[in-house]
């Protein structure tokens, strides 16, 4: 594995980062480990990157088919929207909730092996590399949702209960989190409905059928649903922002629980499901 | 040391005295142009804020004169004879420098760590550090002394609890405003009554860029009077759910004995529920607001009890930060007085070197003048062996004398040292020390 000492790094600095933000949660966003902690990230992502480069030009493939690839690819995914949230400031704290899910997935990824797949493939191409990466993408967007959201639930509850402590001063703004909720889950909507869109007319021409019972096709749908009903909840109710913020922890949370259950339930191995 | 402040503080008199002494910042150059023309003074920074005017001084000569200072302090502040003198504080010496460190560092700000005096102590060495005097009004020891201070102030600031949280109940309602609003550009304020508080809780808001104030109050003229000050617009009561429904943040501060703003005038004002968030901040005693109120959806409501709590927790952990921040204050005490000192002890030995080193040269070509028929190697061993037996006679005094620096008793060793070997006086050699320090180095 070439990309070996870039994967390992990359893992490295982002848990450099994690254990920063948890300190900042602990102290109250007090000390220089605060300014420090999302340019740790940065490099991160940069060492990940570099990785998987280096891994689609020794197996000319991209990364995107395997578990391992796959997830680390995603991994890759997350890191980048949690490095767009630089030019938001305090927004980049939601790192303490995304750098655990880049490490779970990374870390499963290297466990796996992020390797070529050798099985043939008959849907490789420019069609392919598309779908999975706007699929990633919409992944990305309700994940950071998701992170927005959960933040977004315990400010507001020490806003209410009127504790103004640690947490209250590590986690941004109300404002900020409902604008990066709301901005994620429309680009997850996006890249989700995409990548159905792709997904459904390759297999369509391809196959000749929509492979509507296949179970990426049933976890694509299930995201997809999920990210429009937590964009439904922004409009409705007497709490968009809460309602919304809600929705899209709950949604994420149906979306994890859904994977698992299908990767458990799955015939085929070796693939991203 | 000859260092010394003079001045007036929150310590030594009250708002009405302090007012009169402080300085704008225009007034600052011709303040110490006067303090070199007329006193003894080589450098010099005046600190004037809301709770303290002070002149730091570096003087030309000891001891320190305080009378022009005085003066001037004086005459700014329209005061005269022992009472106005009473309100004067005069500090000498080292306790200077703790002093600075400990202003700067908010230890002894009337809100203990207050974040505004670390900007005004910067602005206040920079203003006098751009006055065009020759030479320069601040000069190689209060740079030093000024660095420090600000360097100390970074550091209890980082590295303790000092500026934890808000302090007053208007910084508190600026802090969760932010926490809700993120920035409060283009946000609007509705101010209910005309309480001092209130109002100079609207204005902290104001600083933070709130678009638009709407005042609302029982007495219409007095509203109207309000909202000029605050450059808003006056509303009256019955309008209240109509302002309501424009606003972000209401401040609430009237004197009235009951109730002003029911559960029943927001539901009105907000038929399905307020979509965006409103944050209510009822000051009032009587509470103005209901207190169900706070249980409406995207409605934060905080009344007096709940801000002095929240300032009360952020004072505790202040106060628990002092003593971390006394011993970064202390620390950087040290550095400064042993620097401080350095500049007696580096002219001395370079003095006593270098009077040693005419001795050994005169001694040397004497008994070379007597030894002529020595080759020419021989005459190079002698030469070598008196420089190293000078090195060697030297190495144990100079040495002491640098260790002396990091020592109280440092000061008398130098004078003894400068009397046994007939070395020139402290004021001539501090100044060339001085001078040198401006130039390059920190007087090693």
């Amino acid at each position: 594995m070439p990309d070996g000492m870039f994967h390992f790094t990359a893992l490295f600095l982002y848990a450099l980062a994690l254990t920063l933000w948890i300190r900042g949660l602990l102290t109250g966003a007090r000390g220089r480990g605060q300014a420090v902690a999302p340019w740790i990230a940065v490099a991160a992502v940069l060492s990940h990157l570099s990785a998987l480069t280096l891994f689609a030009l020794e197996y000319r493939q991209l990364p995107l088919v395997g578990l391992g690839p796959a997830l680390s690819s995603l991994a890759l995914v997350l890191g980048l929207g949690l490095v767009a949230t630089l030019s938001l400031r305090e927004a980049t704290r939601i790192g303490i909730v995304v750098v655990p899910l880049i490490l779970v997935l990374q870390t499963v990824a290297l466990v796996t092996g992020v390797d070529p797949t050798r099985e043939p493939l008959d849907f490789q191409g420019i069609w392919f590399a598309l779908h999975v990466t706007f699929a990633f993408l919409g992944y990305q967007g309700l994940a950071l949702a998701f992170a927005a959201g959960l933040l977004y639930l315990v400010q507001f509850h020490e806003l209410k209960s009127k504790r103004l402590g640690r947490v209250f001063r590590f986690i941004p703004p109300l404002a900020t989190l409902d604008g990066l909720g709301r901005v994620s889950l429309w680009i997850g909507f996006g890249g989700l409905s995409i990548a159905i869109v792709l997904g459904w007319a390759w297999t369509l021409r391809y196959r000749g059928t929509f492979q509507v019972a296949d179970p990426k096709t049933l976890w694509a749908v299930v995201s997809w649903t999920a990210v429009v009903v937590a964009l439904l909840a922004r409009r409705g109710g007497d709490r968009p922002g809460r309602t919304g913020a809600l929705a899209a922890v709950l949604g994420f949370g149906v979306v994890v629980l859904f994977f698992l259950v299908l990767r458990l339930m799955a015939v085929e191995n070796g693939l991203f499901l | 040391m000859s260092l010394a402040v003079i001045g007036v503080s929150h310590h030594t008199a009250p708002v009405e005295i302090r007012e009169r002494f402080a300085f704008a910042a225009s007034e600052v150059g011709h303040v110490l142009a006067c303090l070199r023309s007329e006193g003894d003074v080589r450098e010099a920074v005046l600190l004037s804020t809301c709770n303290r005017t002070e002149i730091y001084l570096f003087p030309v000569a000891e001891p320190v004169n305080l009378s022009a200072p005085e003066r001037i302090l004086l005459g700014k502040a329209g005061l005269r004879g022992s009472e106005a003198s009473s309100h004067l504080f005069r500090i000498r010496g080292h306790p200077v420098v703790r002093h600075l460190f400990e202003v700067t560092s908010g230890l002894d700000s009337m809100v203990t760590g207050e974040a505004e005096i670390q900007g005004q102590v910067k602005e206040a060495y920079e203003t006098a550090s751009g006055v065009a005097l020759e030479p320069p009004i601040v000069g190689p020891v209060l740079n030093r002394l000024f660095q420090t201070a600000l360097s100390v102030g970074g550091r209890v600031r980082h590295e303790t609890g000092i500026g934890e949280g808000s302090a007053s109940v208007a910084s508190v309602a600026v802090e969760l405003a932010r926490k809700i609003f993120g920035t409060l550009r283009g946000k609007r304020v509705l101010i209910l009554g005309a309480g001092a508080t209130g109002e100079l809780t609207v204005e902290a808001l104001a600083r933070e860029g709130v678009r638009g104030v709407i005042v609302a109050n029982r007495t219409y003229d007095r509203a109207v009077q309000l909202s000029g000050r605050l450059d808003g617009r006056a509303v009256r009561f019955d309008q209240l759910e109509d302002a309501l429904r424009e606003s972000d943040i209401v401040v609430s501060s009237t004197a009235a004995p009951h109730v002003m703003l029911t559960r029943e005038m927001v539901r009105s004002a907000f038929p399905d529920g307020p979509r965006r968030p409103l944050l209510i901040v009822d000051i009032a005693l009587p509470r103005d607001v209901e207190p169900s109120v706070g249980d409406e959806p995207n409605v934060f409501l905080y009344n007096v009890d709940d801000l002095r709590k929240i300032v009360d927790e952020h004072v505790g952990v202040r106060r628990a930060a002092v003593p971390h921040a006394r011993r970064i204050v202390n620390a950087g005490t040290e550095d400064f007085r042993s620097w401080y000192a350095s500049l007696e002890v580096v002219p001395v030995i370079r003095t006593l070197r270098e009077q040693a080193e005419v001795v050994r040269a005169e001694e040397t070509s004497k008994l070379l003048r007597k030894l002529a028929h020595l080759p020419e190697e021989d005459r190079a061993r002698v030469e070598e062996f008196t420089r190293s037996l000078l090195g060697k006679l030297l190495h144990d005094p100079t040495s002491l004398l640098r260790r002396s620096v990091d020592e109280e008793t440092g000061g008398h060793l130098v004078e003894e040292v400068r009397s046994l070997y007939g070395l020139p006086g402290s004021e001539d050699r501090r100044e060339d020390s001085s001078t040198r320090t401006g130039e390059g180095g920190d007087g090693e």
